[in-house]
């Protein structure tokens, strides 16, 4: 498995602007930009392969299904082995993208759909590129688009345009669409939630707790606007919630501490529910390079790989 | 700059509100949208410090009109020294209308009416004109603005009162809108002489509704006159009154006849059941007040209900006719509850007819004449028949009202006619066939020669053509209803020249062009003459329906119907009757004497029974009180109003203490000058501006923002 980047080497490397990245009009292009840059930082090769999962034979036992054995191998070696990496060592990602109203809030040009759209696009890209099954759930108050996780010629260009489609709804409810993925990915796989996590979180908690015990590895991606963490407004207004179409009238220097401190608690007992479930957390805002998200996804993976392997060998298995 | 309402200027603190909704931080209407509202709660609006500078023309401009508003309603005036000020400087004039009509002597309102006169005078400034006038059917002047100039300050109030007190109601009815005229004028004389000033007339008044107006309609008031009313009001609202329903003289009821009386009660009676019957006339001056007495006969019950009037037949006691009065009973006010009534007397006239026929020859002249004048139950016309020849005294002659000449007359009773004539009678002179001597007769009547006269007859008929409907004669046929005369043929009539007549009027022509009916004034009297006999031989007159209208027409001429009328007024002026009376006897037994000469007697000031005396015989007649004086409901302001009169409704205003009178004064200042609108006015432009130029910094930041983001 090839390593990642390691943090200064990618800090040097010249990253693209989000803003600068969100005028390229096709998704695609965005992604394939985004992971050309991301390798463009690392000093090996890109195409060496990156096998998120250890692969290996495995003696054939009578009951195996003999559509996996390896034929190659057993013309060489005259002995029966499963080709079972294949099927195990190939990751099975889901893209679970947010595209409630909440996420066309933008103060900076970037709406956070549009950067969570771009983050998807990318992520799906670097994984078909590696050859890993990539599937996606777009939701708002219900679920708008599922696409099978699948590796194949055209998949990925299905997922962009699901991806570009325009959001319809308005609130956002994860209950849904995490329920229907618990119910739907019977093999264990990689679930990544990309939203702006603003809404109520204890729902959240029970449903990422059900993935979580199925044994699927869940990543979730906060994508917030600047605006967003600290009331980065300086004339009072009447606020609108693009969601509820609720409007208050807000002084932002009267109300900044307050919304601050409640901003604050509300992403601490996020990423303390994270913790809990052993499930990885990156907060992104959408001045943020989106090579620095894959490069953080691609460090928690390798970090969850190495904790992994830790773990088989010391159970001796 | 004075205030008349100075608590207004409180809401000039409204300015605080502009003052502050500049100074709170602006609540923007434009949305900002947010994704998520759930961190957040409402902040109030705070007071900004930066603010504060902004918009200030604004500011200004809201708060100006706020002030202006405040100003307005404050009800602004600059108090101006009292010589500018044309009302106060100028004395007031005012006329004092004392109404001493009938209707006052209800109870309590002559003295309610005299209080009122009081308190108008000591209501009159030092350098008020006053003038005072009593009215009922005529106004005259009581105190002048003449008297009342010519009288110390200091006595003026004193002295009109003293003319007032020797007031009291009498029985004439009320003649308003002669008052009102007569005041207003009074009051517009003196305008040339003095600047105008405020002028009034004070009306003091129950004005009842039966007051007379109809001299208003075509009088235009003047301006700057008010008109103030200062009305009594009666302790009792029941009033009902008696009046007797004269029938005219072409009546035909019998002179003895049941007398219609009309009882009229007044629409606030609380009462509507009367009495009506007769009573003894009392001889003496307690008849202007009605004493209890007896009822002669049987009294019949009246139900009359408030508002309305009805009429009652009464009859005549037997025996007592020229002595007794109608009563009413069960009425408050008893100054209308009685009515004095004489019983008609057939009036008679004596026609004298000189001809040679008798009444019972059916196609002669004279049975036609006498079935003219048929007897009515107000006329008895006798005609005296006597033969041409036959000698006649002059007195004959005198006693008959109208002369006809049926035939031919010898030369002596000629001179005699035209004597009679002379004196004022009227002859009327028929030409008839085979008169030889009528050209003659004709000469000597009109003091000529004899005329010529032919007969003629016409080929078929003649008809009368050519008629002077503006003669007596035929004035009641004027109308084009009754002027057709065609249907009427003559057969035959007497040619003569009309000419020859000295000041002859030819009142008709047949259609031949020859006289029909000629004019001739002789001395005070006339002579008619007839080319034609109205009898069957001669024409169709006597048959056709114009004969009786015709001849009555000729007796009315010569003075026989002059029948007088008994029933008058309070206040109607009197014709004397032939007889040559010398006094009048009032109904309080005092004689007033007659100047000679006089037509007319009109000191009818009380209602009763009067009497021409001193001449040939004594001619009653009967003064009773003016119907509408019983009409005592109140008359609406309104009905003044729409006959043009400026009628100021401040009613009975109370005696103003000197400390209210420099308010009154700034409440008159302030109507006149009315500065408060002005200040509308200005704060109409104002908001205008503030409108205009808060518009132009809203397109203006927009334009803006729109550059800034585009």
């Amino acid at each position: 498995m090839p390593s990642a980047p390691n943090a200064p080497a990618l800090a040097s490397a010249k990253l693209i602007d989000p803003q600068a990245l969100m005028s390229i009009r096709s998704l695609e292009l965005r992604a394939r930009a985004v992971v050309e840059g991301f390798w463009s930082g690392m000093h090996r090769s890109p195409y060496h392969g990156f096998s998120v999962e250890f692969t290996e034979y495995r003696q054939y036992t009578p009951g195996d299904d003999p559509r996996y054995l390896d034929w190659r191998v057993y013309a060489r070696s005259d002995r029966f082995f499963i080709k079972k990496y294949e099927d195990e060592t190939n990751l099975r990602v889901h893209l679970v993208a947010d595209q409630s109203r909440s996420m066309e809030y933008g103060s900076r040009g970037v709406t956070k759909s549009v950067y969570a759209a771009t983050l998807a696009a990318t992520l799906a890209y670097f994984l078909h590129l590696q050859g890993d099954a990539v599937g996606l759930m777009t939701f708002d108050e219900r679920i708008r688009e599922y696409l099978p996780a699948r590796h194949r010629a055209g998949h990925l260009r299905q997922l962009m345009l699901a991806l570009e489609r325009p959001a319809g709804g308005r609130a956002t409810d994860f209950t849904s669409p995490l329920e229907r993925i618990t119910a739907l990915i019977r093999k264990r796989a990689m679930v990544v939630l990309v939203s702006d996590f603003l809404a109520p979180l204890d729902r959240l908690e029970r449903n990422l707790a059900a993935l979580a015990a199925c044994g699927h590895e869940v990543t979730l991606f906060q994508v917030l606007d600047p605006a967003e963490l600290n009331l980065g407004f300086d004339q009072p207004a009447l606020f609108e919630d693009v969601e509820s179409a609720r409007t208050l009238y807000i002084d932002p220097a009267v109300a900044r501490a307050g919304y601050v401190q409640k901003f604050t608690a509300h992403t601490a007992a996020l990423q303390a529910m994270a913790r809990k479930l052993g499930v990885t957390f990156h907060r992104l805002t959408t001045d943020q390079a989106l090579e620095l998200a894959l490069f953080e996804f691609l460090q928690a993976r390798m970090r969850r790989g190495r904790q992994f392997r830790r773990a088989r060998n010391g159970g001796g298995t | 700059m004075n205030f008349l309402t100075p608590f207004f200027l409180i809401g000039g603190l409204a300015i605080a509100a502009p003052v502050i909704f500049h100074l709170v931080r602006k609540i923007t209407r434009e949305k900002t949208a947010f994704s998520s509202l759930m961190f957040l709660l409402p902040s109030p609006p705070r007071l900004s410090q930066r603010h504060r500078l902004e918009h200030w023309l604004l500011l200004l401009l809201r708060c100006a009109a706020l002030a202006l508003l405040a100003l307005g309603f404050a009800r602004p005036f600059l108090r101006q020294a009292p010589v500018d000020d044309p009302t106060v400087a100028l004395p007031r004039r005012m006329a004092i209308l004392v109404d001493t009509s009938a209707s006052l002597r209800r109870e309590g309102l002559w003295e309610a009416a005299r209080a009122r006169v009081s308190d108008v005078l000591r209501r009159a400034g030092p350098t008020d004109q006053v003038a005072i006038y009593r009215f009922d059917q005529q106004a005259t002047a009581l105190v002048s603005f003449e008297d009342w100039n010519r009288t110390a300050p200091g006595d003026r109030v004193t002295f009109a009162l003293g003319r007032v007190a020797t007031l009291a109601p009498t029985w004439s009815g009320t003649h308003l809108g002669k008052a009102l005229v007569t005041a207003a004028e009074a009051l517009a004389e003196e305008e040339g002489k003095t600047a105008p000033g405020l002028r009034q007339i004070v009306l003091i008044s129950d004005l009842q509704a039966g007051s007379r107006l109809d001299t208003l309609q075509a009088y235009e008031w003047p301006k700057g006159v008010d008109l103030l009313l200062e009305t009594v009001v009666a302790k009792n609202s029941t009033n009902a009154g008696v009046q007797i329903v004269a029938d005219g003289p072409d009546s035909t009821r019998a002179a003895d006849a049941p007398v219609r009386v009309r009882v009229s009660n007044a629409a606030e009676s609380k009462r509507e059941q009367f009495q009506l019957g007769w009573t003894r006339t009392a001889t003496n001056a307690a008849a202007t007040t009605p004493a209890p007495a007896d009822f002669v006969g049987p009294a019949i019950d009246a139900y009359v209900p408030p508002g309305q009037s009805r009429v009652f037949s009464l009859p005549l006691p037997k025996g007592e006719a020229n002595r007794v009065q109608i009563t009413l009973r069960g009425d408050d006010e008893p100054f209308d509850n009685s009515a004095t009534f004489i019983p008609p007397v057939q009036q008679r006239a004596t026609v004298l007819w000189l001809g040679a026929d008798t009444a019972e020859e059916v196609r002669q002249p004279l049975f036609f004449l006498r079935r003219a004048f048929a007897e009515t139950p107000r006329l008895a016309v006798q005609v005296v028949t006597q033969a041409p020849s036959a000698p006649r005294l002059p007195s004959d002659l005198a006693a008959a009202q109208i002369i006809f000449v049926g035939g031919a007359i010898p030369a002596e009773t000629a001179a005699a006619l035209r004597a009679q004539a002379e004196a004022g009678k009227v002859i009327v002179f028929a030409l008839q066939k085979g008169d030889t001597t009528a050209g003659a007769t004709l000469g000597a009547l009109t003091g000529r020669e004899p005329l010529r006269v032919a007969e003629l007859r016409p080929a078929a008929y003649a008809m009368l053509a050519e008629i002077d409907f503006q003669h007596p004669l035929f004035a009641p046929f004027a109308d084009p209803r009754f002027s057709d005369f065609t249907k009427i043929h003559f057969w035959q009539y007497r040619q003569f020249d009309a000419k020859a007549l000295p000041g002859a009027r030819v009142v008709a022509r047949f259609d031949s062009g020859d006289p029909a009916m000629v004019d001739v004034p002789i001395g005070k009297g006339r002579l008619t003459v007839l080319a034609s006999g109205w009898q069957p031989d001669d024409s169709q007159l006597a048959v056709s329906s114009k004969f009786v209208p015709l001849v009555w027409s000729l007796l009315e001429l010569g003075g026989g119907l002059g029948s007088f009328v008994t029933q008058y007024a309070v206040g109607d002026p009197v014709n004397v009757p032939a007889g040559g009376a010398t006094a009048v006897r009032g109904p309080d037994g005092i004689d007033v004497a007659l100047a000679a000469g006089a037509t007319s007697f009109s000191a009818t000031v009380q209602p009763g029974l009067y009497e021409f005396t001193g001449g040939t015989r004594p001619v009653r007649f009967a003064v009773n009180l003016d119907a509408n004086e019983s009409r005592t409901a109140p008359l609406a302001a309104d009905d003044l109003e729409q006959l043009g009169v400026r009628v100021s409704r401040g009613g009975a205003a109370p005696v103003v203490p000197v400390e209210n009178k420099t308010l009154l004064q700034g409440i008159e200042t302030e109507n006149r000058q009315k500065l408060w609108r002005w200040f509308i006015a200005a704060t109409l432009a104002v908001l205008l501006l503030e409108t205009l130029l808060a518009g132009w910094t809203t397109r203006r930041r927009a334009a803006v923002t729109n550059e800034v983001s585009p």
